[in-house]
């Protein structure tokens, strides 16, 4: 009995590969939800299924090169002593190469119209009357002027439904302003104005972090933010004190 | 791999190899070289005008500091009770193109001198006029040299205060012009060593009618220089002030 | 069939060398030191004290002093020199510049062989390992629980820097370094590279760039991240001189390694050895040099102009001179981007070599591999700006950006085609190497998808400048070109050594190592999903758990590289005698003797086949 890298049935390969992306497109759909910070915002819920469906599409590519690599262990490991004998002498299948190629393309292609139809909707402005914040970062704190106001806060107060455009820029060094639960995240720059857009969708607090390496502090360049309901929002803004 | 180690009649003639497969490898190094120096050159100048493009704050040629003042000035009145006044907004102009066109100019002649050299070394196969054509080049690029450093110390710079203290600082065109005008300084002095080689060797022999090939390997160099440094006038006489 | 004989006929004579004779590691830094000093003492006079760059532009001459020396002592100017004045090297000059008859004095010497300078590579990539292998694990040590302080706050964001750069630089040496050097001019059936000088050139440059690049850990803080952009850097002391300095001699390294590796593969081949029969790793290691020699100006210019800002005050990346950030971040991404493949293409093919001859198969598609090589490299220069995507740095150029970067894993899926293909139907040899070039697989493809997800802006906005981004890249180079790197390591290493590296404790570590990658990175791509940013020194109790798996895992890749180490330094003195071709292999380097003599070639081969076709005989089990 030779042990020459015959073909062999390809059966396990399947039943494998079916496994493997049953338990992927599982994962997939669960954790982005269960992991990720709590959704405030279109931008998120976008970000986050954009996420599904990345890795539902990705689920049966790995669990293919997965099983495939688990099926090659099994099947074609020399189990006998000394130098193994020859292989198949195959040097390429048409076929396996041209259907390889034109799957990851149809899939690249599969992700790049989803991703540009993503981005085109993505933190954009709807150019209905936006609430426009002028964000600074500065070492190591944010601070937040609302336009046409004299209100500035270190704490971020947001009114829900309305569509928010951030301007932000920075005193010193690059900063980057980003709410993880918003899904928004743009640096900020000395000497420009970055914009983004956003619009919270649900009420509750929220995070504001740096994501720009910032000097010594730059850990705790942390701030908080709150959305707001409309009303309780116009209430907040009245009784600020102004600060210059 | 198929390999045969057998036939072994060939005759015992040294590590040998004939100059020809020698100059081909190094010019294909050469032209190597010049490839990663074509991407620096392209990023020098990507880098020019882009900032040219950007000009943040509309500072592409103008910086907040103090015209004409010295650091005495400075040190006088930082100490001072009166400290300093406020900085104003300083203009710069670009630096003289025709004197631009003049350092590039010489560095094109130099090339001229060593490529007339060369082509007169394969035809009349004499070493000795070779090595003073050499000689001449090097000399024009030593001429090209001292231009480039007049050059350098005429790229406007302006007093500001910075740090608690004083520096001579570069608004982005001056600091572009300074990197570009640099950079054609160190293959100037890259020209003087290989000049300096090409005059001695061929005065030595090394380099002869027969074995002239080096000589073309540092013409290839000598010439891409030359071509660089006419680029890079090309760029920066035409594309520079902002309207 | 024609085949040329040569023979290294002079004796090398007690004056051979010159200057050489006298100049080794030990005068190198001897030199180094003094000129650094000479140059430090020069500088104090000639600055203006009172100027505000004065302990930049001291620290700069400081370390250029540092470089010119080293360069002066260890011989690297001999050759110049003498070129200059027309007393080229005689034969028995290259003979002892090349090492003969000098034993081991020779591996601290600018010795020209390329195997001398193959194993000196395998021994700067170790140490530059671990010291950056070190700095990881305090890192992780530092984020074992919120709020500790293991390392104080700055130290802390100093060795983010240091370790980044550090691993970045050995990795770009840790495959081309040690093989494309040692193993690649035999399998091109040369006698030594293109340019032997050129190649003792490129390493004592790196070995000068790292002692620039470790005085940082010595000089204060480099709190910048390793990507030291400005103005961060601003900010920084004279960390970021020698920093900036350091990446500048180090591409002087890898542009004299790219031309020579580049001028070795088109013109040295021997006879016969066309390139449709170049075994696949010489096409790997021509396509990372090229690509390098692409790649790396632009590292050149971008710490270049880095120190001119420091030091004479030109305003590139100073917006009240007019300057911006992002020209700094462009140049220094158009570079970074395909340094990544100059890291990866020679672990891949070095795997593709494996998996042929572990598996006693051809290469599946030797020209698919290729293209996939050749259309990953010539991609992934458009590419640059999806590091930029978050910067605000034109948003209009989004889209494009995106299209060429998901239009990479194209290439990038070729080699995993290339690899199953190689190994399907064939009769695997389940070594040391072989193991690792599994982990490869398992690990490579999370780290290829997990890159998809940054690649589309949507889900970059979210992931960007996050533990995730941090998760992913380690991925591709802890669990994808670590992994092909020891897998090449035990692959030759008896090729260097004549002996094996040892299988038992190489199993051990690879389980360690396979284990912790998976706890450490999987965890921390939750901690990324959760929100937590890069580059923090301390955390929100939000990402307590994630984090300790992170710690735990690093500690478990910490002993399996431990035990690593103590596999080859072991197996190298005491391993199993493996003989010239232990794996039975047919590409050239195997058909030389072990260790392989100087100039590798009595009589140069002639080529008539590819080393991919295998012809033991079926064995009855």
């Amino acid at each position: 009995m030779t042990t020459t890298g015959q073909k062999k049935s390809i059966k396990s390969f399947y039943w494998t590969w079916l496994a493997l992306t049953v338990l992927g497109v599982a994962l997939s759909i669960w954790a982005p939800g269960h992991f990720m910070p709590r959704s405030m915002s279109n931008d998120m819920h976008l970000s986050i299924l954009t996420i599904v469906i990345f890795s539902v599409s990705a689920a049966p590519v790995a669990a293919g090169v997965y099983a495939a690599t688990l099926y090659v262990l099994k099947n074609f490991r020399y189990r006998g002593e000394g130098v193994p004998p020859a292989g198949a002498d195959f040097r390429g299948n048409n076929v396996m190469i041209t259907s390889w190629l034109l799957i990851s393309t149809v899939l690249t292609i599969f992700l790049l119209v989803w991703g540009l139809g993503a981005l085109a909707v993505d933190n954009g402005s709807t150019g209905r009357n936006p609430l426009v914040v002028n964000v600074t970062g500065q070492q190591w704190v944010w601070s937040f002027q609302y336009a046409g106001t004299n209100v500035k806060t270190n704490e971020l107060y947001l009114p829900l439904n309305r569509e928010v455009e951030f301007r932000i820029t920075s005193d010193d060094v690059t900063h980057g302003f980003w709410i993880p639960q918003m899904g928004v995240q743009v640096d900020a720059n000395q000497g420009v104005i970055t914009t983004i857009h956003t619009t919270p969708s649900v009420t509750g607090t929220f995070d504001v972090r740096c994501t720009q390496f910032c000097g010594l502090n730059h850990a705790f360049m942390v701030t908080q933010g709150h959305v707001l309901s409309q009303t309780d929002f116009n209430n907040w803004l009245t009784a600020q004190p102004a600060r210059a | 791999m198929s390999i045969d180690t057998h036939d072994q009649h060939v005759a015992h003639e040294g590590h040998h190899e004939s100059p020809e497969v020698v100059d081909g490898r190094q010019r294909l190094a050469v032209w190597l070289f010049i490839g990663g120096d074509f991407v620096t050159l392209s990023a020098l100048l990507f880098a020019y005008l882009y900032l040219r493009g950007v000009n943040t704050d509309g500072h592409w040629m103008n910086m907040l500091g103090y015209q004409g003042h010295t650091f005495g000035w400075y040190e006088n009145l930082a100490g001072s009770a009166a400290g300093l006044p406020a900085p104003t907004l300083i203009h710069v102009h670009p630096l003289a193109a025709g004197f631009n066109w003049l350092v590039t100019l010489v560095t094109v002649i130099s090339a001229g001198v060593v490529w007339l050299g060369e082509r007169g070394l394969r035809a009349t196969k004499n070493a000795k006029s070779y090595s003073a054509m050499a000689w001449l080049a090097t000399a024009v690029v030593a001429v090209a040299i001292v231009l480039t450093i007049i050059q350098l110390r005429h790229i406007p710079q302006i007093f500001v205060a910075k740090n608690d203290s004083h520096v001579m600082a570069y608004t982005t065109y001056s600091s572009a012009m300074l990197v570009l005008i640099g950079s054609a300084l160190v293959h100037l002095l890259l020209l003087v060593f290989l000049g300096l080689g090409l005059a001695i060797r061929s005065a030595r022999g090394v380099i002869s009618g027969e074995k002239w090939h080096q000589a073309r390997l540092v013409r290839i160099f000598w010439v891409w220089v030359a071509l660089s440094a006419v680029v890079i006038s090309a760029v920066t006489t035409t594309v520079n002030t902002i309207h | 069939m024609t085949t040329t004989l040569e023979h290294s006929a002079p004796k090398v004579t007690s004056k051979a060398g010159g200057l050489a004779r006298h100049q080794n590691f030990g005068t190198a830094l001897i030199g180094g030191v003094l000129v650094a000093w000479l140059a430090w003492f020069i500088a104090r006079r000639v600055c203006d004290p009172t100027g505000s760059g004065y302990s930049d532009l001291t620290a700069i001459w400081l370390g250029i002093g540092w470089t010119v020396g080293f360069w002066i002592g260890i011989g690297a100017f001999n050759g110049p020199l003498r070129w200059i004045a027309g007393r080229d090297h005689t034969r028995a000059d290259d003979l002892y510049y090349a090492g003969e008859g000098q034993g081991r004095a020779r591996y601290w010497k600018y010795t020209t062989d390329h195997k001398v300078v193959g194993v000196q590579y395998i021994v700067m990539t170790m140490v530059l390992l671990g010291v950056g292998g070190t700095l990881a694990m305090a890192i992780r040590t530092n984020l074992i629980a919120p709020g500790n302080h293991f390392v104080n706050q700055q130290v802390y964001n100093g060795f983010i820097a240091v370790h980044g750069m550090l691993m970045i630089l050995a990795l770009i040496v840790a495959v081309a370094g040690p093989w494309a050097n040692f193993v690649m001019p035999i399998m091109c059936g040369a006698r030594d590279m293109a340019f032997p000088r050129l190649n003792a050139l490129s390493f004592w440059t790196l070995v000068a760039a790292a002692g620039l690049l470790l005085t940082t850990l010595a000089v204060g803080s480099l709190d910048s991240g390793w990507v030291v952009l400005a103005p961060i850097t601003n900010q920084v002391g004279v960390a970021m001189d020698f920093f900036a300095l350091a990446i500048v001699v180090f591409t002087v390294s890898t542009t004299v390694a790219g031309v020579n590796t580049i001028a070795t593969i088109l013109t040295m081949r021997t006879k016969g050895m066309t390139l449709e029969r170049l075994p696949i790793f010489v096409w790997g290691s021509m396509i990372a040099a090229a690509l390098g020699l692409y790649a790396f100006p632009y590292f050149l210019l971008v710490e270049s102009l880095q120190i001119l800002d420091r030091t004479v005050f030109t305003s590139f990346f100073v917006a009240t001179g007019g300057g911006t950030g992002w020209l700094q971040a462009n140049l220094f991404w158009l570079m970074g981007h395909p340094e990544v493949y100059v890291i990866l293409i020679p672990a891949v093919a070095a795997l593709f070599e494996i998996a042929s001859v572990m598996s006693r198969k051809p290469v599946f598609s030797y020209r698919t591999a290729i293209a996939g090589m050749v259309g990953l490299a010539g991609l992934s220069i458009l590419v640059w700006a999806h590091h930029m995507f978050t910067t605000g740095w034109a948003p209009t150029l989004g889209g494009p950006f995106m299209l060429t970067t998901e239009i990479i894993s194209i290439p990038t899926g070729v080699f995993f085609l290339v690899l199953i293909g190689t190994l399907w139907r064939g009769n695997i040899w389940m070594k040391l190497p072989t193991v690792w070039m599994f982990g490869f697989i398992a690990n490579f493809i999370i780290a290829g998808i997990t890159g998809i997800y940054l690649s589309d802006i949507p889900i970059d906005n979210q992931l960007h400048g996050t533990m995730f981004v941090t998760a992913h890249f380690h991925y591709v180079f802890v669990g994808s070109v670590l992994f092909g790197a020891i897998a090449a390591l035990a692959f030759w290493f008896p090729k260097v050594t004549g002996r094996f590296l040892n299988e038992f404790q190489g199993r051990i570590s690879f389980w360690l190592t396979f284990v912790g990658v998976q706890v450490t990175f999987l965890a921390m791509f939750l901690s990324g999903l959760k929100g937590m940013p890069r580059r923090i020194s301390s955390y929100s109790i939000l990402f307590e758990h994630t984090n300790l798996i992170s710690t735990i895992g690093a500690y478990t890749i910490m002993s399996g590289m431990l035990v690593l180490l103590g596999a080859i330094i072991t197996s190298w003195r005491h391993g199993d005698p493996s003989g010239p071709n232990p794996w039975h292999a047919n590409s050239l380097e195997w058909m030389v003797s072990t260790p392989p003599p100087l100039e590798n070639f009595d009589v140069l081969p002639v080529i008539t086949e590819d080393p991919y076709t295998y012809r033991e005989e079926l064995v009855r089990s």
